[in-house]
């Protein structure tokens, strides 16, 4: 609660920010502050070991639990990390200070989404999640691709949030509530006489949140809307925004009352994880543009996290979304890097990094080791942890096709890694693209939670029981 | 003290972070300081640890739970014992000695700073090996100093033949790992533990071991395959003389002192697991008297003088495996001490004789240098000394208890052992009467150039010569003086022996008698007569032809494995590779890029067409599950 307290008042001076003129100081405010949310979150931790929480707040309709402390822990250290690895972002745009508030408020409703204990929460995270990000989307003005993401995003967007609430509304109608708990109540008393309207509820919702996690068949929109973006606002997409979402997925599904319900949904997820796996991984093989290759990465590995949620496995989602995260987050920067320096982003621009800036190709190689699954990287703990939970929980050809996807995702993962230290420096390339002070540090803190995740996965893991 | 035992290895793995990031930006005399100094505040820890530890005791410190998965639970935790202690004085000790050295040896090399950065890492690994407290931490060190022994053997990796060591080496330990992790799994498999703590695997072993005797042979045997490649015995013996390629204090840390006895330690701290397995332990005893008398007599006819010290370490190797087979674990324990003392000692004194000869490294080449390098000479003898069995020595209680044991077990292994010892001295004072004694036989600038080697390397020297003298007391068997063994009491392996003072004393007898012989022998045609080896085989007889051709085990190797293996690899290459594999992969792979390419126009762009997707899937759920 605190972080949320925290990341809308930062938002509201942001916002004044403009008003009284001190936008210099803007930066090391909100660091400062993200800083602060990060230690509130951390703190339960460090203080009370072991401890159930329940805290409850807004009468019961948001809650804080152990899920929820962590996925937010997660989601305000990757925003942490993508604010300082992204300063040119915020500094080329003449409006500043509305980057910020936006960032910070999309950051306020991403915590929600960890904490709600109520459908209207749901919806006002999604919302307060999308609605900045459909503008920062098209913050590069004079862009017609940045311009046509954003258009895009909002429409779809839209179009998802009314299944959403049309979801929500059913359900209302089913149960007459708003509360999970009674909701799950209903659904546990009424076993076995489930009205349609229910489970036409059920699917609505899905697919609205399908669509904001970026999973097939609802995942057209992200391919586009990930490469029109300014390369910042998509490496915001593919990490926050992504574990925001997965985080009220699996917060959603877990409810007793909706798992008791699996038999229901459960198919339905079924078919989108093999869809989604097979569709990034597949589509991502052909791309010769990294970014856009990024793009159908982000929505296979999403697929990886729909199994996790299908398995009711959420220590497994936060791992995996920590992993994916930091991993996505060192990509996110390199690419930026070599796209400002060389202006574009095709696969071409990459060959022999390894040569020219041997520490951004090595931190590149790390996190795309850790995407592609290999140890001794979080990337390998991510997906071991997934499948075992899968197969513990009977979802054995699910297990196949994740394993086949991570071959295929081997195969384009390589090609990067191979293009950097094995292809020669194009002619006429000239320089070495070098990371700021603030990047390399993030680089590095990346870096180095990629190693130590996945040589003590505990250390993460453990915090959940 | 034992609390902080984790820093003994952590320090020489931050000596190598800090100069491996350091590269040839660190001057070279920084590069020294950071090297010796991780190494000697290990050994300073190190000693610490072991004046607080105490007979019998056993402590585990934890470092954090390493691999959880299903039935397996694995620490990242160290064993302090005293198995371990005695191990970690001779790492670093030995250890810190020879990087003192090396800041000498390796003056002039431009490799300097990447010679400590590979020296400290293999520090790193090898204390891991000993210090590691389940059989997977163990295997971790053991796999790091396989590398670095790879890395060091190829340091100068200009030249193609020391790559080729290099490789030997490797691959050559690889099968004897493979044998290992077999083991190791097999252990997990059958007992569900791989810890050394309390209730842990050597527990669980024994309690279980009677429903399965033939699980225990098969470990004990797969155990030892690993030592045998990791400590040179046969069949995977013959990387050891061609690693001779490294830097002569490599050769002195890593193929004599350290490495090649952590299958002696491998199998010692195994022991639990071999008391129930007789039978790999008769392997182990005759594998290891083998070895020992096969490279004994090769080495009689060597002219190389690091070749002779190598064949000479395999030999020893093989005595203190014959130890481990004939239940004397404390003898083994023993010999390794007094061995890694008197053979870095010689090693180093190999050295710095190279040092001295301009890189000169064929004894026919050198004679007469006892006066020219005195300090050398003097060491030199003592270690030879030593390793010849020469009484009061470290290299004869050792070797003497080694005997004893052996005799108890078998008189034929006896017999064979007293051989072996006996061409042990032949073939050490051979070497040292070529060395140092009679003309000299270099060229004449060889010989203009002669000089003793610097402080650095001589102090190193002096020490081990002192150590050579020194160590065997701490294992004066009992009945020379009562109550004295003092290892055999700290290490508390129960080990009785049931021969009588009067035959204990016929046995040392017999084996001073039989040392002193063959040296009397060796100083007869190499001293008095001042025979100098042939320059080629000419004039060789058969058996001499076979010797001195090491008995042609590496052409053996070619001919029976290495050939039929390229002939199988060369049609599974045009075959099964090009053809059957490649052929599916390209298949699949042209597959999903046809697939893929296809299919991406439906990724059109147009926003209409997704909201139809969308909306179209919407509809096949809601007919599926909802009608």
């Amino acid at each position: 609660m605190k972080a949320i307290l925290v990341l809308s008042g930062l938002g509201i001076i942001a916002l004044l920010a403009e008003l009284f003129r001190f936008r210099r100081v803007l930066f090391p405010l909100v660091l400062l502050g993200l800083l602060g949310a990060v230690a509130a979150a951390l703190s339960y931790f460090w203080f009370d070991e072991g401890k159930e929480w329940n805290d409850t707040y807004v009468k019961g309709m948001l809650v804080f639990d152990t899920f929820s402390i962590l996925s937010s822990s997660v989601i305000i250290i990757t925003g942490l990390l993508w604010l300082m690895m992204s300063q040119s972002y915020f500094k080329e745009e003449s409006s500043k200070t509305d980057h910020y508030a936006l960032f910070l408020f999309s950051m306020a409703g991403a915590v929600t989404l960890t904490c709600y204990n109520n459908m209207t929460m749901l919806f006002l995270g999604i919302e307060m999640l999308s609605i900045p990000l459909y503008v920062m989307a098209g913050s590069k003005k004079d862009s017609l691709a940045s311009n046509e993401a954003a258009l895009k995003y909002f429409l779809l967007g839209a179009f998802s949030t009314g299944f959403l609430l049309f979801g929500i509304t059913l359900i209302y109608g089913a149960t007459k509530s708003f509360d999970l708990p009674t909701i799950s109540t209903y659904v546990t008393d009424h076993a076995g006489e489930i009205p349609g309207l229910f489970h036409a509820g059920i699917v609505m919702l899905l697919v609205g949140l399908l669509f904001k996690i970026s999973a097939a068949p609802f995942h057209f929109w992200a391919p586009d809307v990930y490469q029109g973006s300014p390369t910042s606002v998509t490496a915001f997409m593919s990490t926050v925004v992504k574990t925001a979402a997965v985080a009220g997925f699996a917060r959603l599904f877990a409810y007793p009352g909706f798992m008791a319900d699996a038999a229901f949904w459960g198919p339905i997820l079924a078919v989108c994880v093999v869809l989604t796996i097979m569709v990034g991984n597949v589509f991502a093989a052909v791309q010769n543009n990294v970014k856009r290759l990024l793009a159908y990465s982000s929505i296979s590995h999403a697929g990886f996290l729909l199994l996790a949620i299908l398995s009711n496995a959420p220590g497994s989602v936060i791992y995996y979304t920590a992993a994916y995260s930091l991993a996505s987050l060192a990509a996110f920067a390199v690419l930026g890097i070599i796209m400002q320096h060389s202006g574009d982003d095709a696969m071409e621009r990459f060959n022999g990094l390894g040569k020219r800036s041997p520490l951004l190709a090595f931190t590149l190689t790390l996190a795309l080791l850790s995407m592609a699954g290999i140890p001794p990287t979080a990337g390998f703990f991510g997906k071991y942890y997934v499948f075992m939970q899968a197969f513990a929980s009977g979802h054995a050809w699910l297990v196949l096709a994740g394993i086949i996807g991570s071959l295929i995702g081997v195969y384009y993962y390589f090609r990067i890694i191979i293009a950097m230290y094995f292809k020669d420096v194009p002619a006429g390339a000239e320089g070495s693209p070098a990371a700021n002070d603030l990047q390399q540090l993030v680089l590095f803190i990346t870096s180095l939670g990629i190693l130590v995740l996945g040589i003590m996965p505990d250390l993460l893991l453990n915090l959940f029981k | 003290m034992i609390q902080y035992s984790w820093l003994i290895p952590l320090l020489p793995l931050f000596g190598f972070i800090l100069l491996g990031l350091g590269g040839k930006k660190l001057s070279k005399g920084l590069a020294g300081i950071i090297g010796c100094g991780s190494v000697l505040a290990a050994f300073a820890l190190s000693v610490g640890v072991f004046m607080q530890l105490h007979e019998g005791d056993k402590h585990i410190v934890k470092m954090f739970d390493w691999i959880v998965a299903g039935d397996l639970h694995l620490d990242l935790s160290f064993i302090i014992d005293p198995l371990t202690s005695i191990f970690l004085l001779i790492i670093t000790g030995v250890g810190f000695l020879i990087h003192v050295y090396s800041t000498g040896y390796m003056k002039e090399d431009e490799g300097f700073n990447r010679f400590f950065t590979y020296l400290n890492l293999f520090v790193f690994f090898m204390l891991l090996l000993v210090m590691g407290s389940n059989y997977v931490v163990m295997f971790v060190g053991w796999e790091g100093v396989g590398l670095c022994s790879y890395l060091l053997i190829g340091f100068w990796f200009k030249n193609t033949e020391y790559n080729k060591a290099a490789n030997k080496a490797f691959i050559m330990n690889r099968i004897g790992d493979l044998g290992f992790l077999l083991g190791i799994i097999l252990l997990f498999v059958t007992f569900g533990s791989l810890s050394f703590e309390d209730g842990g695997i050597f527990d669980k072993a024994s309690s279980l071991a009677r429903d399965n005797k033939g699980v225990m042979e098969a470990v004990g045997i797969l155990l030892f395959i690993g030592a045998c490649g990791k400590s040179a015995q046969i069949p995977l013996f013959t990387w050891l003389p061609d690693a001779m390629a490294g830097p002569t204090p490599v050769s002195a840390l890593i193929h004599a002192a350290t490495m090649v006895t952590a299958g002696i330690y491998m199998i010692a701290r195994s022991q639990v697991l071999y008391s129930f397995a007789p039978m790999a332990l008769e392997i182990v005893a005759v594998i290891g008297l083998l070895t020992a008398l096969f490279a004994a007599t090769i080495g009689l006819l060597q002219n190389d003088i690091k070749k002779v010290l190598a064949y000479s370490t395999v030999s020893q190797l093989g005595f203190m495996f014959l130890a481990l087979g004939v239940g004397a674990t404390t003898g083994a324990v023993f010999h390794v001490t007094t061995h890694a003392f008197f053979k870095a000692l010689l090693f180093l004194g190999a050295g710095s004789v190279i040092h001295a000869m301009s890189g000169e490294q064929d004894i026919r080449r050198m004679g007469g240098l006892a006066k020219k390098i005195p300090i050398t000479h003097i060491t030199f003898l003592i270690g030879t000394m030593a390793i010849a069995g020469i009484p009061f020595l470290s290299g004869f209680f050792s070797k003497d208890e080694i005997l004893a044991y052996t005799y108890e077990r078998s008189q034929v292994y006896w017999i064979a052992g007293v051989l072996g010892s006996m061409l042990t001295a032949f073939y050490m004072f051979r070497l040292y009467f070529l060395t140092f004694r009679g003309k000299f036989r270099g060229t004449h600038e060889q010989e203009h150039h002669l000089h003793e080697s610097p402080a650095s390397m001589t102090i190193p020297l002096v020490i081990l010569a002192i150590l050579a003298v020194g160590a065997g007391y701490i294992g004066i068997p009992g009945f020379v003086l009562h109550d004295s063994h003092w290892l055999h009491h700290y290490l508390g392996y129960r080990e009785i022996i049931t021969l009588s003072h009067e035959k204990e004393w016929i046995i040392m007898g017999i084996a001073i008698v039989a040392g002193l012989s063959a040296i009397a022998l060796a100083w007869t045609v190499f001293g008095k007569n001042k025979t100098v080896p042939a320059d080629d085989e000419k004039g060789f007889n058969s058996v001499q032809k076979l010797v001195y051709n090491k008995y042609y085990v590496d052409e053996i190797y070619d001919k029976l494995i290495r050939k039929p293996l390229d002939f199988i690899s060369d049609i599974g290459y045009r075959v099964v590779e090009l053809q059957i594999v490649d052929g599916v992969v390209n298949g699949i792979g042209t597959g999903v890029k046809w697939i893929g390419s296809v299919a991406r126009y439906v990724q059109s762009g147009s926003v209409g067409f997704y909201v139809l997707a969308m909306v179209l899937s919407v509809i096949v759920i809601a007919m599926v599950k909802l009608w």
